[in-house]
């Protein structure tokens, strides 16, 4: 993989493929841990461009080891909504 | 104006006349196609960037094009957040790229704390002073 570790990863946070695998062989971070340590997957979009691409990275350099069974999770809201949507569909305009 | 549009595809035939629509983007006066959306209105007119990342400052334009990565959110008649590819122009629609944010709070390296008393504010306000006076 030369030359692709500058390669952005997580385009909301910009962290880069070389940052997450510094991250890891750092402190031997699960998917998860890297996450918090990174941000990455944790942007606007809401990780749903690079959360499959966190998961298959951390596979990639940690094996099958058990603590990266568990995969990514999705939190909700799915999508990005605003406070005033959430807010029950009041508007305070007038 | 337009110079990007494919008006005579060899496959898809020729572009159909459609109704022209003025908007505006970044207080420039631009023109679109009716049915455009704000993103392909724009790259018609050779505008690729939409907006800049928040802390970094590095460009950013359309990435997946199908309202999934939120890449092209613009500012559309005062309602930030709206997704480029997936909004239609409308006439005299007021378009904003995304800017550069403060980050007042940003750390500046590894050695660089920022302060949790306020003593250790004080001294660290006077060292920041005394160096800047012998610069």
């Amino acid at each position: 993989m030369k030359g692709l570790e500058k390669i952005i990863i997580c385009r909301c946070e910009e962290v880069d493929l070389e940052e997450i695998r510094q991250t890891v062989s750092q402190y031997g971070s699960s998917a998860r841990e890297t996450k918090l340590r990174t941000r990455a997957g944790m942007g606007y979009c809401g990780g749903r461009i690079c959360r499959p691409m966190l998961d298959a990275i951390l596979k990639k350099i940690m094996g099958d080891k058990p603590q990266d069974q568990i995969p990514l999770k999705i939190q909700p809201p799915v999508r990005p909504v605003t406070l005033a949507r959430l807010g029950d569909g009041l508007h305070h305009d007038d | 104006m337009m110079t990007n549009r494919i008006v005579n595809h060899p496959v898809l035939g020729k572009l159909e006349e459609r109704k022209v629509i003025q908007f505006t983007f970044d207080g420039k006066q631009f023109s679109g196609c009716e049915g455009d959306t704000v993103a392909s209105a724009l790259w018609a007119n050779g505008v690729k960037k939409l907006r800049v990342h928040e802390e970094s400052g590095q460009p950013r334009g359309l990435y997946c094009n199908i309202g999934h990565c939120f890449e092209c959110r613009v500012t559309v008649n005062g309602q930030p957040g709206v997704r480029a590819c997936l909004t239609k122009i409308e006439e005299n629609m007021v378009i904003e790229s995304g800017k550069q944010l403060p980050t007042p709070l940003k750390t500046k390296g590894p050695g660089d704390h920022l302060p949790r008393t306020y003593a250790e504010y004080a001294t660290k306000a006077e060292t920041s002073e005394e160096e800047n006076s012998r610069a």
